[in-house]
């Protein structure tokens, strides 16, 4: 057991980033991935812990302006109810859905599900297709700083992130998708949630007169981190969407999807899976 | 030692003024601290849902979450359920339906199945299958499980609850 | 005496095949139940067990000093403390280890105030260990070139069994098919969800008390007393309730010692308590084997022979799994009339986790091979095996080659009954014929059968039970018995049964059967023989009260017992129903007259059954029952994922005793047989545990259980109490190979090594699209 010397609940994105700055700060909301990481030793506790759960502003779904913005704290079980999403990002919705038990919906925020930064993060798949960007806050020169990083530059590895220790995700963004977007979001396993995704696959894009268009695919456990299916999407944009570029998108994931053997699966069956999962979702996008 | 810290709450319908390290989960609090033992360890990671307690009327798994993050909120515990008058609904259906075999992980599934039936009341038995996903049984195979959670949906359906 | 008769009269009713609740369902559903896991004694201290980590080493060297430092800390042992302290089946355990034969190998414990500082204990215990090459397969172990791992046992051959009967080679000559496969059921673990637990406390005169799990508590105290060096009379042994068992309580596992002797070198109660994780890793699992089987048959569709050919992964120690055989051979002879039988079983030492014994016990593993053996032929002679099980089904009468006598047999109309209610006949050629157009979803239906022992099974010299009754002066019957309760519901058997015999309500008795200072001998509850024999015993035991209730009642009432009943808490006149007395005061009545008499009788039940021998030819069981299921099921061709949609259950139950039980043991008995067949897995990576977890070691939950329809046939059997056989195992033992069987109707995919994962489905199902390219 580590020494904790202090403990905060602060109100205020300014109060929690003011203190994230000294350092040494583990930031807990519902403490469904921190909780088992550290009991296993994966993780540490640090010197302060924080309770990042009632600080003000940072939960709620909200439009503004073209976009929408949904607050850090946010939990699953919103998202999977909120008439919003429902309305505008059902992939999300879809997602939240298959993700682990009503239990652990109650309690895990989507911010959490971001920062721990699994390969296998099922909030993670539908953002990244929905091109979102989260919000990072910090302490500087006496004030709350912001910086806003795309979804698909925000996963380094497995755990790892672009966020500094000091930063505090308070936010994800993403704009309003246009009325002829379509995207679906598919993950494995006979459970229909309360599994770690052997191979999840998300992919949307506008459809237009039999044309996808901004097509954006994400892939989740195939590499070390959550990713943007790039080869798939140049084998789909602008590309009158058939059996033919199905064909295609299909034979571009071993591009990458690049997995490995693990105690879950093979390398086999997820480059498998990525395959029927691709082919499936897009025929979903073709309304079959 | 871990820095301790005092917090306030509401357990089942009691004020409560205890002082928890700040690395205590509040499974640990209410069966160690409190003397609580109907709440169950059975996994410690929400695998299971063998601690399943009501926060602020929604159910987590108490395993995950931290003892101190329960000050100013309301906790439910399987002990909160019965009433003076007798057993909750749900904790007589799942008496009468013959859902209690071993017992171990009905205290978690009792909850969460109250919780799932006051949420919605015209639960319907494949939504009670999703709902009690995270809780693992070893003895019943859910079947007679399921059967006493329609028959308090259907009661309710039916406002005779 | 002459008695004032104000009451109606009091209809005879029945409660034999009625649903009855447990009686302690209410205190489960409120929390207010303290399972063994609660309990806390006054000053108790945590025991905590270090665990080795590593599959095969030699101890270098022990440093245990800082722990002993640590303030709260009160002892530490190691394998020193237990040299010779020899226990087990084959006495190859200890209860701490001086060498390391497998992961969980205990090589020390530690007594502390609390779990924390035990566990910073362990951390601050330096060990340096030297690692030796391991053996992780018994196909390597068993060569001569694999390391040995233990002096006495050349080759690392444990226990061997071997059956035969009749003239193989003939049979052999007169088949005109034979399948011949292999088959290879793994490692799986109960997964109680109320983890391992034990605590243990001397007085001052030298006698244990031990709070455990146990299942048997009897035998217990002969087992475990070696492990301390103690005789078993100084044991006495708790039973307070517990959160599953499913067979896995039904040894001495080293935790049990291990609390003992930290309670004995420290004076005080200690419990030591496993964490999902050590519980995964440190507490036995079900026998992994390889099974190379062989079953022959004419053309006509009459079985000639079978032979099994097994080989056990013993693991590192010998509990209850390598003994499995003694119910394998008893399948392999046994299910389906088999004229020629060749059986033998050889186990092997490895550094792998040791089994014990779960639901199903070695039936588990053999009818999977059975029963996709019949499946394999009946498709050899391209006949329906509806019809291939009939044309081979005993009937009652019959007598197996290792003497089980099958006196009340009703296999053909389970056949027939689940065959019907599902359609199977129809649907199964329906769906071949599907097989192999294009589609993605294929539907698929199974059968498979099995045979099992349901009226015990005589593996000591006794499988029987003792039995106190009392009635005390307010007409509530205390059973004291020898039978376990772990959630199977013996409670509300005992319970209908002391009612249904003495008339009393079922909330007016009370069941005493958690000490065994107090409650009498029992073999354990094992073998689906608890409502047998300990309802037997309760009904013989009850029988003999009321014995000597009407024969008081004869003297005070003046009308001859044989005419008396009791009913409705009353003494009533058979015949009509009058009451003539309330109960509770003929009791009183007789309690207090110038004679005293009170109502308290001893029984002993054994029944009828013979001691299994060594040549293996004895009727063990008191009755045998057999069941069949049928699954249907759609398989996602592409990901490989099954899903089981209905199970269709046929089971001689004998005869109904309290339905709301019977059809809750078979609906967890299937959820087991589920999660075995589809997801189950201990992923074994050299000997080291890779998914210790609920996250990676996938029970079935809720929203996959498929639609059960259960049938249970009532066979009436003779030596069953009011007709009734054992039933748990069944439901268990007969899904995953009917899932095999559906399997391979609607894909013709067949699955040899369990269970049938999503990839494993996938990845047959595509190489054999491949080789068909």
């Amino acid at each position: 057991m580590q020494d904790i010397k202090t403990y905060m609940t602060p109100c205020s994105v300014g109060e929690a980033v003011k203190a994230m700055a000294a350092g040494g700060v583990t930031a807990f909301c519902g403490g469904t991935d921190l909780s088992p990481q550290v009991e296993s030793g994966a993780r540490q506790y640090t010197a302060t812990l924080m309770n990042i759960r009632r600080i003000e502003g940072m939960g709620g779904i909200a439009e503004q302006g073209d976009s929408i913005r949904i607050g850090a704290l946010t939990t699953v079980t919103e998202i999977r109810r909120d008439p919003l999403i429902a309305k505008v990002a059902p992939i999300l919705a879809e997602a939240a859905e298959h993700f682990a038990s009503d239990q652990i919906r109650n309690a895990a925020s989507v911010g959490g599900n971001i920062c721990n930064a699994s390969p296998a993060g099922d909030m993670i798949n539908p953002l990244l297709v929905l091109d979102a960007e989260v919000e990072l806050a910090r302490w500087q020169d006496g004030a709350v700083a912001t910086r806003r990083v795309a979804m698909a530059d925000f996963f380094l590895a497995p755990r790892k992130t672009v966020k500094r220790d000091d930063e505090l995700l308070t936010a994800i963004v993403f704009k309003r998708p246009a009325a002829d977007f379509v995207g679906y979001f598919r993950k494995s396993g006979p459970r229909p949630a309360l599994e770690i995704s052997t191979v999840s696959v998300g992919i949307g894009g506008r459809m237009s007169n039999g044309v996808f268009r901004d097509v954006r695919v994400a892939m989740g456990s195939v590499a070390p981190t959550p990713l943007r299916a790039r080869n798939v999407e140049a084998a789909l944009e602008g590309k009158p969407l058939n059996a033919d570029t199905i064909r295609a998108a299909v034979a571009a994931t071993s591009a990458d999807a690049k997995p490995i053997d693990d105690v879950r699966a093979s390398a086999w069956y997820r480059e498998h899976l990525v395959k029927v999962f691709t082919e499936e979702v897009l025929n979903h996008v073709l309304g079959n | 030692m871990s820095l301790e810290t005092e917090i306030k709450f509401t357990l089942n319908g009691r004020p409560v003024a205890v002082r928890v390290p700040a690395t205590m989960k509040t499974l640990t609090m209410l069966r160690e601290v409190l003397g609580l033992t109907g709440t169950k360890y059975a996994c410690g990671e929400g695998e299971c849902g063998a601690c399943t307690v009501k926060v602020d009327g929604k159910t987590l798994n108490s395993c995950l979450m931290h003892a101190v993050d329960c000050d100013g909120r309301e906790l439910v515990t399987i002990e909160g359920l019965k009433t003076p008058e007798g057993m909750n609904p749900m904790q007589q259906a799942f008496v009468d339906h013959g859902a209690v075999q071993c017992g171990f992980c009905m205290p978690g599934m009792i909850m969460q199945a109250d919780y799932l039936v006051g949420e919605n009341p015209r639960l319907t038995r494949e939504e009670a299958q999703r709902g009690l996903e995270g809780n693992l049984c070893r003895c019943t195979g859910y079947t007679k499980v399921l059967d006493a959670v329609a028959s308090v949906a259907e009661k309710k359906c039916c406002g005779r609850l | 005496m002459e008695q004032k008769v104000t009451a109606a009269s009091i209809e005879k009713k029945s409660l034999i095949g009625q649903r009855v609740k447990k009686p302690d369902a209410p205190d489960k559903a409120t929390g207010k139940t303290r399972y063994i896991n609660d309990m806390v004694l006054p000053q108790m201290l945590i025991g905590k067990v270090l665990f080795a980590g590593r599959p095969h080493a030699k101890i270098v060297s022990m440093d245990i000093s800082a722990a002993e430092r640590l303030p709260g800390v009160y002892a530490v042992l190691t394998g020193k403390d237990a040299a010779g302290l020899k226990f087990g089946f084959v006495r190859d355990n200890v209860p701490l280890k001086e060498k390391v034969l497998c992961e969980h190998d205990e090589v020390a414990a530690v007594a502390a105030e609390t779990e924390e500082i035990a566990l910073n204990a362990l951390s601050l215990i330096k060990v340096e260990y030297e690692d030796l090459p391991g053996v992780f397969s018994p196909e390597v172990g068993r060569e001569a070139s694999a390391p040995q791992l233990r002096d006495n046992f050349p080759d690392n051959k444990s226990l061997r069994f071997e059956f035969k009967h009749g003239d193989l080679a003939a049979a052999e000559a007169a088949s005109d098919f034979i399948a011949d496969d292999v088959f290879r059921p793994h490692h799986v673990t109960h997964c109680c969800m109320g983890t391992s637990c034990a605590i243990a406390d001397f007085d001052n005169n030298g006698k244990l008390t031990i709070w455990t799990q146990t299942q048997y508590p009897y035998n217990y105290k002969m087992d475990l007393a070696p492990a301390l060096g103690i005789t078993p009379g100084d044991i006495r042994v708790m039973q307070p309730p517990v959160g599953g068992a499913f067979g896995s309580k039904l040894d001495v596992y080293p935790y049990e010692p291990i609390a003992a002797l930290l309670a004995r070198k420290t004076g005080r109660p200690v419990k030591v308590i496993y964490s999902r994780e050590d519980e995964f890793r440190a507490s036995p699992t079900r026998q992994a084997a390889i099974i190379h089987m062989r079953t022959g048959c004419k053309r006509d569709g009459t079985l000639t022979f079978r032979t099994a050919d097994v080989l056990l992964d013993n693991g590192a120690y010998t509990s209850w799994g390598p003994t499995i055989p003694v119910i394998m051979m008893r399948t392999t002879s046994g299910h389906y009339r088999v004229p020629v039988v060749d059986f033998k079983a050889q186990a092997i030492y490895t550094n792998n986790p040791y089994a014990g014994s779960f639901r199903g016990y070695g039936n588990v593993q053999t009818t999977y091979a059975t029963a996709q053996q019949m499946d394999i032929l009946a498709d050899k002679l391209d006949m329906d095996p509806l019809a291939f099980h009939l044309k081979n089904a005993q009937k009652s009468g019959e007598i197996t080659p290792q003497k089980s006598f099958l006196r009340e047999c009703v296999l053909a109309e389970c056949l027939e009954t689940a065959a019907q209610a599902t359609d199977y006949s129809r649907k199964r050629a329906a769906y071949a014929a599907e097989r192999d157009k294009p589609g993605r979803y294929k539907k698929g239906i199974g059968l498979a059968s099995s045979i099992h022992n349901a009226g015990g099974a005589k593996i000591h010299k006794s499988d029987g039970i003792g039995t106190i009754l009392k009635v005390d002066d307010y007409a509530r019957v205390t059973v004291i018995t020898g039978a376990s309760e772990i959630g199977q519901g013996i409670d509300a058997v005992i319970n209908l049964i002391v009612s249904e015999e003495l008339g009393v309500p079922l909330e007016h008795v009370t069941i005493v059967n958690n000490d065994s200072d107090i409650a009498p001998w029992d073999v354990g509850v094992h073998a689906s023989r608890t409502t047998f024999i300990a309802g037997n015993g309760t009904r013989q035991a009850a029988r003999k009260a009321k014995a000597q209730i009407l024969k008081a009642a004869e003297k005070m009432l003046g009308e001859p017992a044989d005419t008396l009943e009791l009913r409705g808490g009353s003494v009533v006149r058979d015949r009509c129903g009058t009451p003539l007395i309330k109960l509770d005061r003929l009791l009183r009545q007789m309690h207090f007259q110038a004679v005293p008499e009170l109502v308290m009788v001893t029984d002993y039940y054994e029944p009828n059954s013979e001691p299994e021998g060594a040549d293996h030819i004895s009727d063990h069981s008191a009755a045998y029952s057999h069941a069949v299921h049928i699954a249907e099921i759609t398989v996602d061709t592409l990901t490989g994922e099954i899903k089981v949609d209905k199970i269709t259950s046929a089971q001689d139950v004998g005869r109904v005793i309290n339905r709301m039980g019977l059809e809750a043991q078979t609906e967890g008995g299937i959820a087991i047989g589920l999660g075995y067949a589809l997801s189950e897995n201990m992923q074994l990576e050299q000997g080291i545990l890779r998914n210790p977890s609920f996250r990676d070691y996938k029970l079935v939950t809720a929203p996959e259980m498929p639609e059960l329809e259960m049938h249970f046939i009532e066979s009436n059997c003779a030596e069953g109490p009011y007709g009734a056989k054992g039933v748990s195992e069944l439901p268990t033992i007969v899904i995953a190979p009917a899932i095999a069987n559906a399997l391979f109707n609607a894909t013709g995919v067949r699955i040899f090594n369990p269970p049938l994962s999503p990839e494993k489905v996938a990845r047959a199902i595509y190489e054999k699209q491949q080789s068909g390219k």
